[in-house]
Parts: structure tokens; sequence; C-alpha cells
């Protein structure tokens, strides 16, 4: 018993020991990005007042925004004050990075939480269906579309969606989270929700769909499923009952990878829709330069994603026992990881 | 497990001569262009097809029919050259990664893993700010500098695999250097595996700089590619002007999903190589 506590103690030191650890080459990596970059820091803190500034006003810029020190004496002030939740000032709000941020990152949640849970649900539904009609029209079909639509921009599929919903048929907004002066009324958020949802779901669940469907479709020719078939067992029950639950690690992995890449695509749809969130703020921040803000937002979604990561890898071991003493598959992890890689 | 996928025998025709004619098109665009692009015809504002001007007009009087072509071309060198450098990155990071120690192997990895973990919109946008105002080439080399991750995984497990085989030890012994064993002997096994990413990866970066300078953090309005050629189509089709809209835009998702269809094809004929 007290062994068991013990282990288990030591796994979530474990874990938690990678994620500071990740966390931390997170934080250089973004660092660095930000001050090895061609691009002159100081310009991109005061903007194009830099030309009008004389010698000694520079100078003296430099040294508040402390550029002169080595770039690990920088990092190391920078990491020091992000400890104690200071990012510096944005640039374009003139406010706290932190406290623009805070406007805005619950709408991000809240859209991006229902698309992962549509996704995954309807994705799953969609990949049965798939394999219980395998080799017909639907399911070539699906899979085309789930081929196509990875390679379509997402901004165009938003696009075609305004024109459709809200231009032609005038049925649902096509911008904002909520329309003037109706900020707590729950229908008209709700009403503001439906059409960024439906662009972000349409332009990834059939890829999703399509992976999930590989997966169940090479499942269902291993040979205890025949064993099933001959003991009689009808195909819904197999998939149901045996299938699935065997192939809900590499579904888990699936949805995990895809995060960054749903992460993405939401954000440039919140831009598409005005819809006032972390990924509008991030673009609409890279218009002026405003590295602050782009940073935190960077390290804020990688945060999420390696989060998601670990928690996906917890889940799988959780799922299969296995998984906590063998090193996952290194190479078909890859090619998957490929595959989802590309948008 | 190819005989599942019930598609993949057929070499993909249809996409490649879909592409060789918008290649061919965009090259040759200034034989056949009937406007200079970048004219503003302020008395042809907004207008729908027609004989004269058979794209319509855009927002601001420029002929789309002639845009098109010829934003085609940027479009494309900016899809050829970010894929250069991912590719070029990604065989030399990969190789290094497959050759090194089992620690700086790791390393290596968990630093691709980390950069991954960001959405690469978000780093192209957050790299590009830092650089300053984007042109084409600035763009391809960001756009290049954050697709390589992917690939470079794939090549670093293909070199592990064979990294032990005699010939490279053969090599080795005779002491060949690195880009000597990386060209020669590496390179022409791995290439076929990373065929397919390469190729949507070209896709990908062509589809992103059409959504980074659609949402006005690429290339300006004033210079012409095919998602700047968008950038002004949400406004004007809220006013009803669908064309400026949906011709650019159709004409963007045909090419992507061409070369996604020539990506698929080469990737199922490698799985069937490898399984003969």
């Amino acid at each position: 018993m007290i062994n068991s506590r013990a282990r288990t103690a030591s796994y979530i030191w474990r874990k938690l020991g990678q994620f500071v650890l990740t966390l931390f080459a997170l934080s250089l990596i973004v660092f660095f990005i930000a001050r090895l970059t061609p691009g002159d820091p100081l310009r991109a803190f005061y903007g194009d007042a830099v030309e009008r500034m004389g010698v000694e006003q520079l100078a003296a810029a430099k040294e508040r925004l402390g550029l002169n020190d080595s770039l690990i004496t920088q990092y190391i002030n920078w990491f020091q004050n992000a400890l104690h939740g200071d990012f510096g000032i944005s640039f374009k709000y003139k406010q706290d990075v932190l406290s623009v941020i805070e406007q805005v990152y619950m709408n991000t949640l809240l859209l991006t939480t229902v698309c992962f849970v549509l996704i995954f649900i309807l994705g799953l539904l969609l990949a049965i269906f798939c394999v219980r009609h395998e080799g017909r029209l639907v399911d070539r079909l699906i899979c085309q579309i789930g081929v196509a639509t990875n390679s379509i921009p997402e901004f165009f599929i938003a696009l075609i969606l305004i024109m459709i919903f809200a231009v032609n048929l005038g049925v649902l907004p096509s911008s904002g989270a909520y329309s003037v002066g109706q900020a707590g009324n729950l229908t008209d958020r709700l009403e503001h929700l439906v059409l960024p949802v439906l662009a972000i779901v349409i332009s990834h669940l059939w890829y999703c769909a399509y992976l999930m469907r590989n997966k169940l479709s090479e499942e269902v020719r291993a040979e205890y499923v025949l064993l099933a078939k001959v003991k009689g067992l009808s195909q819904r029950r197999i998939i149901y009952t045996h299938c699935l639950k065997n192939i809900m690690p590499a579904v888990v992995s699936i949805m995990a990878i895809f995060l960054p890449h749903l992460l993405g695509g939401a954000y440039v749809i919140e831009m598409v829709f005005s819809f006032p969130g972390l990924g509008s703020l991030g673009f609409e921040s890279a218009k002026y330069h405003d590295y602050n803000m782009l940073m935190v937002i960077c390290l804020m979604t990688g945060v999420v994603v390696i989060l998601t990561n670990m928690l996906a890898q917890v889940v799988n071991e959780k799922l299969d026992s296995r998984m906590a003493y063998e090193q996952v598959d290194f190479e078909e992890d890859s090619s998957l990881e490929g595959r989802v890689a590309h948008e | 497990m190819n005989r599942f996928n019930l598609n993949d025998q057929k070499r993909p025709y249809r996409s490649i001569t879909i592409l060789i004619f918008v290649i061919v098109g965009c090259i040759f665009a200034d034989l056949f262009i009937p406007y200079v692009p970048s004219y503003m015809n302020a008395a042809e504002i907004s207008q729908a097809p027609s004989s004269n001007h058979l794209f319509g007009t855009d927002a601001m009087g420029r002929d789309i029919f002639s845009m098109i072509w010829y934003g085609g071309r940027l479009s494309l060198f900016i899809g050829l050259l970010a894929t250069l450098i991912s590719t070029a990155l990604a065989i030399l990071y990969g190789c290094a990664s497959g050759l090194a120690g089992e620690k700086l192997d790791d390393c290596l990895m968990r630093f691709t893993e980390i950069l991954m973990s960001v959405p690469q919109i978000l780093l192209v946008i957050f790299i590009q700010a830092m650089f300053g105002d984007a042109t084409a080439v600035s763009i391809a080399i960001v756009i290049g500098l954050t697709s390589w991750m992917a690939v470079a995984k794939m090549v670093r497990s293909e070199v592990k695999q064979i990294r032990n085989a005699d010939y490279v030890l053969a090599a080795r012994t005779m002491h060949g250097g690195f880009f000597y064993i990386l060209w020669n002997h590496l390179m022409p096994n791995f290439m076929s595996a990373i065929l397919f990413m390469i190729i949507t990866n070209l896709g990908g970066a062509i589809a992103l700089e059409a959504t980074l300078s659609y949402l006005g953090v690429g290339l300006p309005i004033a210079t012409v590619s095919w998602g700047s050629l968008m950038a002004l189509s949400q406004k004007s089709m809220l006013s009803g002007s669908w064309w400026t809209l949906l011709i650019p835009g159709i004409f963007l998702v045909v090419t992507l999903i061409c070369i996604t269809q020539v990506g698929e094809y080469t990737r199922t004929r490698n799985r069937r190589e490898q399984l003969l």
C-alpha cells in the first residue's frame, strides 16, 4: 500500500519536473526568437518614434529596456519578472499585457473547448459510420472530403459560411462575440458562437475522422475480431465493445497532436469573425509589431498544448498500462504527426 | 494496408494537368492578361463579371482575371522558396539528430517537440513581427523556418534505421564526410519517404501565405498575391459582390487540393513500395 502510494508520488513528481523543464525551454525559445531576429526591439517597442529620438534619448530608452545587458542577463531579468506575472507592457494598448489578455482569454477557451469536444465526438461517430460502410460511396466520399478540407485554408471556409448564413440567408450574425449592449444576453452570445464553431468544426472534423477511421479499419482486421465474428457477435457489438476500447489510446494521441492545429485554425477564424479572443488579439498585435503581447500569446498557447499532451500521455497510460513501460512506437508517432502537421 | 484505400492506384492525372495549367498560366501571364494588374480604374469599381472584365473587378477597380494570374506567381514563388528552406533545414537537422548520440538526439527531438507545441501561424506572425514589415522573401523565409519540424522528425527516424547499415559504415571507415554520406547514402534512402511531406508542405506554405495576407499581417494589399487579392473581399462580399471572394478563392483551393492529391499519391505509392 505504502509502496504504491510512493510510486504514485514519484510519478507525479516526475511529470511535474518534466512539465517545468519543458516550460522553461519554451520560454527560452520564445525569448530568443524575440531577441535574435534581425528586427530592432527598440523599434518594436517605440515604433516610428525611434526615428525622432536623439542620441541621448536612444541611449536612455535602451537602458530602460535593458538592451545593454548581455542576452543571458536580459533573459534572467525577463524570466524573474515573468514569474511575478509581469510580462511587460503592450506597446499597442499601453497596458500591462496580462490585463489585456484577461479580458479576452475566456472567449477563446470557450470557443476552442466547444470545438474540441465536438470534433472528438463527431469524428469518432463518423469514423465508426465509415468503417461500418467501408468501401461504399459514403465512406469514400468522407475520406476524400477529409483529404480535401485539410488543404483548404480556414479563412475561406469561414468566408463561405458568412456568405451563406449571414449575407444571403441573414439568419446569423457575422462578427463579434455579442451584439452592442447585449453582453449579458445568453442566446445572443450563443448565436454569435454558431458560425465560428461551425467554421472550425467543418475545417478540421473530416480529416480527424479520416485518421480515426484508418485506425479503426486496421483494428477490425485483427484476429480477435474474427474470433468474435465466429462467436456470432454482431458487427455493432464488436466495434463498440471491443474495437473502440483498443483504438482509444490512438484516438487520444490523434486529438493531442491535433490540438496545435486546431488552435492555430481557431485563431484565424477568430480574426475573420472579429471574435474577441487570443487569436484576434495576436493578429492585431502582429500588425503593430507588439512583440511583448505576441510572446505571451505564444507562451500561453504552448503551455496549453504541452499540458494537453501530458494529459493525453497520462490518460493513455491509464487506458493501456503497457505504455507506461514501453517507449511509444516512435516511427508510427512521427508519421502520424507529419500527416497531421500540414493544414 | 493499401487495398483498403480504393482510389490510390490511379495516378492523379487530373490534378497534375490542372497544376501544370495553373503554373504555365502564371509564368506566361504577361502574354495574355488584358489589364495591368496593379492598375486601379476608379471608374470601374466592383463590377460583376462581364466580357470586358472576365472575372469582374474588385473594390479598388483592379481587374481580377489579370490579378489572379499575376498574383499566382508570387504565391507559387513563396510556396517554393519556403518549401526549399524547410526541406533543407529538415534534412540537415534530421540527419544530425539521427546520427548523433543518444543524449544529443534526445535534446534535439525535445526541441522540435516544443517548437511544434506552438501553432505554426502564431510562430510565423511572431517572427515576422520581429523582422519588421513583410516582403515576399521574408514571408517565405519565416514560413520555411517554422515548417521543418515534422519533416525533420521523419528524416531522423529514417536515418536511425539506416545509420548502421554496412554501406554507411563502409563509407565512414573510408573517412566519408558528413555531407558526402548525407548526399550519397542517406538522402537516396529517405527521399521517397519524405516526398509526400514536402509536397504537402508546399501546399501548406501557399495556404499560410494566403491566410496571412488575407488577415492583413502578410503582404500589403498593393503587392498582388492570391491572399492579398482576397484581403478586401470580406467587405465587398457584405455589399453583395461575391466574385471578389469566390473566384480567387476557388483558384487557390483548387490548386491546393491538386497539390494535396499529388502528395497523397506519393504517400500511398511509397507505402506500397515498402510493403512489396
